[in-house]
């Protein structure tokens, strides 16, 4: 069985979903049942659940920030330098 | 059974990045730096340095990713400077916290948290509650955003983060609950009343 203190070490870690099929269990368990560190650790994990679905919402939703068109330019002529740098080398 | 090597995928050349994937990595670094001009610079020394170890890249995957992999740590640099002209102090309040009884005995801050306004998992399928967490996100205060951003949306590891932020894993625990309270509280206001329940 695990301690509070072991479960919130784990949990500042590593994310749960990543951990063994029973390692998981067993914190899951405890988080479930503890009357000390359940509340605070369960919020934890909400918030590692948040932001694994925010990473992959952010992989398949299209760009919302845009670079500055002078700016594109300017990276174009830049790498069109270097690329013919690379070549001749 | 015989192995099935990774098909290679077509590589796009260098004179056609900025058109095909300079936005994506621009929206990334806007996403974790907060500053258009940082995230600029990020996405031309990611360019430039994609350029130099062209030759390194085997072509198993889409270059995008192994863009974004290249930038991944141009943003890490970019924090870690920010972090030098800045130095994080922990302060009166955080240090408490850490002397607490519940932090020494279970590791947490409190055995009773406010519980959540609104049910989180119900919005996730909703494209604007991302916005509105992208925002809430810019909203915490540094350095606690910036520690959320390294752990939490970077996955460094403890360790790393504390080399980057040159802090202890206890004041990294500390800014991280002070991130995870704050995002918390934006989330509740900007998007409570928002939830269908």
């Amino acid at each position: 069985m695990l301690t509070c203190k072991q479960v919130s070490n784990t949990l500042s870690e590593e994310d749960y979903e990543k951990l063994s099929p029973l390692r998981k269990c067993l914190l899951k368990l405890h988080v479930k049942l503890c009357i000390f560190c359940g509340t605070f650790n369960r919020q934890v994990m909400d918030n590692q659940d948040m932001c694994r679905h925010f990473m992959a919402h952010e992989e398949s939703s299209p760009n919302q920030a845009a670079l500055d068109e002078d700016k594109k330019d300017e990276l174009k002529a830049l790498l069109a330098a270097h690329s013919t740098g690379v070549k001749e080398d | 059974m015989a192995e099935l090597s990774h098909p290679k995928v077509e590589i796009a050349q260098p004179d056609t990045w900025v058109d095909r994937y300079g936005n994506y990595l621009f929206a990334y670094a806007m996403s974790r730096l907060r500053n258009r001009e940082a995230a600029s610079d990020c996405v031309q020394d990611t360019f430039l340095a994609g350029i130099k170890s062209l030759d390194r890249f085997d072509g198993s995957r889409d270059i995008k990713f192994w863009l974004r992999g290249i930038m991944h740590n141009k943003i890490v640099d970019q924090i870690r400077k920010s972090i030098k002209e800045n130095k994080v102090n922990i302060d009166n309040e955080d240090e408490a916290l850490l002397e607490s009884f519940w932090f020494r005995y279970s590791g947490i801050a409190t055995t009773n948290p406010e519980p959540w306004q609104f049910n989180p998992r119900k919005a996730y399928d909703n494209t604007e509650f991302w916005d509105v967490f992208k925002t809430c996100i810019d909203q915490v205060k540094e350095p606690a955003r910036q520690a959320f951003v390294l752990r939490m949306l970077e996955d460094l590891k403890t360790e790393e983060v504390c080399k980057v932020m040159d802090i202890t894993p206890n004041y990294l625990w500390v800014l991280l609950h002070r991130a995870r309270q704050q995002l918390k509280v934006a989330l509740e206001q900007k998007w409570t009343g928002k939830d269908v329940k």
